[in-house]
């Protein structure tokens, strides 16, 4: 058993004047440490395709995930996807990536572009073997994973984006190849690192792409525990239990809220130092105690975490402003979307009396939901939540 | 002397950043830097009444538009006789 963990994320456009894309990603777990990945590219466009690869990535990961033989999935494939009235055949490219105990991957691939493999950012060939399955040439390969490899796969939207246009010869995979090697950061998330492919991808076609395009991510990383304390507990007496537990848990900690962190301030006798930088108008400042590696305001901050946290499982767009800046919400952004895989949470129920108060949009439900919510959109990132209240 | 603004969620929404920064601009102008360090604080427990801010220990209540006051009325005379 290793520290190592997955961290898979995808992103598609759909072709120019498409509402439904043609691509499609299927994620399966196979218990904690295994997982089936299957990216399809449905033949044609619109409705047609994107049936097409429902059913594919549909098939081929349920299937995988009960450990049946890739043979097996391929003639299940060709006896049942519709048969398409324009050109007589069935078709759907596909990738499967399964993640075995997160120390193996298996992959096979049917037409898609070859996955692309960065070991340390450094492009590496993997070895494949080729078979004939039902007249369909599957190339199969088994390789060792380790720390920072991230594994890039795509459909072929992605190899030919702006074919005729602003490229020739469309985007050739050497030229995607140096393209993610300059683009490489090992702190990128899985996403993150699809996003800025696809949007080059995008950019490429002039912003009208001739072809859905996908992009899917693996990338392989260590485990990372942050813990994030927010609220005093309902009743006083239960403060050192809630400080004693959280200051115990490995990896970082962040407390957010005012009293909470006067609180923790007052457990750890260190004094807080709250800064006075206004680094975005909208979030109040973040301070310091030592022990702690980052203490925050409360409610405000963490339903700035909150709208990140939806549009990061969206489109990502605002990446562009949590991925860099230094204010409190973006700091929580990074510390719990990037580097995090299990998250801890620790909430505090007592009722703050001065926020029952009618004029200030921030009564105690709403925090009690801001954490709620929050999980929830952390576990579709594909974190492990745990949540203690007090 | 030391000013201490309170910049906890109650105080922020009741707008202590514009307080802060008003502040920061009357010391700055008058050159009272080395006399007046401006702090923030979390909550002090006495959000009804923010925004809070502290002179030496002694609590007052602002809100954005009587802060230019506040620092004609008590923190000039203090710089002075200090």
């Amino acid at each position: 058993m290793n520290n190592l963990c997955s961290d898979i994320g995808y992103v598609s456009v759909n072709k120019w004047g498409e509402q439904l894309c043609g691509d499609r990603v299927e994620i399966v777990e196979q218990g904690e440490n295994s997982t089936v990945i299957v990216l399809a590219d449905g033949m044609g466009s619109g409705v047609k395709a994107n049936i097409l690869s429902s059913l594919t990535s549909k098939i081929i990961s349920t299937m995988m995930a009960a450990n049946m033989k890739v043979e097996d999935c391929v003639s299940t494939i060709a006896a049942t996807l519709p048969i398409c009235a324009v050109r007589g055949v069935a078709y759907s490219t596909f990738t499967i990536v399964r993640i075995i105990e997160n120390e193996e991957a298996e992959i096979i691939q049917y037409d898609n572009p070859f996955l692309i493999l960065l070991r340390d950012g450094k492009f590496v060939e993997i070895p494949k073997t080729g078979t004939e399955i039902e007249g369909k040439m599957i190339y199969r390969s088994r390789i060792k994973l380790q720390e920072n490899d991230f594994m890039v796969f795509t459909s072929d939207g992605a190899i030919h984006a702006g074919i005729g246009a602003s490229l020739n010869f469309g985007w050739e995979r050497k030229d995607i190849i140096s393209f993610l090697e300059q683009m490489y950061d090992s702190s990128y998330t899985a996403k993150t690192f699809g996003t800025i492919l696809l949007e080059e991808c995008n950019h490429l076609y002039g912003g009208k792409p001739g072809d859905d395009t996908t992009v899917c991510v693996v990338k392989i990383r260590n485990r990372s525990q942050v813990n994030l304390m927010i609220g005093p507990p309902a009743d006083r007496s239960d403060v050192n239990k809630m400080q004693s537990l959280f200051h115990s848990k490995e990896g970082k900690h962040i407390v957010c809220g005012g009293t909470t962190s006067t609180i923790t301030a007052e457990f750890l006798h260190k004094p807080m130092v709250a800064n006075l930088d206004y680094l975005d108008p909208e979030i109040p400042p973040t301070a310091s105690i030592e022990g702690v590696d980052l203490v925050t305001e409360g409610v405000i901050t963490i339903s700035k975490v909150l709208d990140y946290a939806k549009d990061f499982l969206n489109d990502n767009e605002t990446y562009s402003q949590w991925g860099y800046k230094r204010d409190g919400a973006s700091l929580i952004s990074r510390m719990l979307f990037e580097e995090a895989t299990d998250i801890n949470f620790f909430v505090g129920r007592a009722v703050n009396p001065a926020h029952q108060n009618p004029n200030l949009p921030i009564t105690f439900n709403i925090k009690m939901r801001l954490v709620e919510e929050l999980s929830e959109c952390l576990k579709k990132m594909g974190k492990r939540i745990k949540v203690s209240y007090f | 002397m030391k000013v201490t603004i309170c910049i906890g969620s109650s105080c922020h929404l009741k707008g202590s950043r514009q307080i802060v920064e008003q502040l920061q601009y009357l010391v700055a102008e008058n050159n009272l830097k080395d006399q007046v360090e401006l702090g923030g604080t979390f909550c002090m427990g006495n959000c009804v009444n923010g925004v809070n801010v502290t002179l030496d220990d002694k609590l007052y209540s602002l809100t954005p538009e009587t802060t230019k006051d506040f620092f004609e009325k008590e923190i000039l005379p203090r710089v002075k006789k200090a």
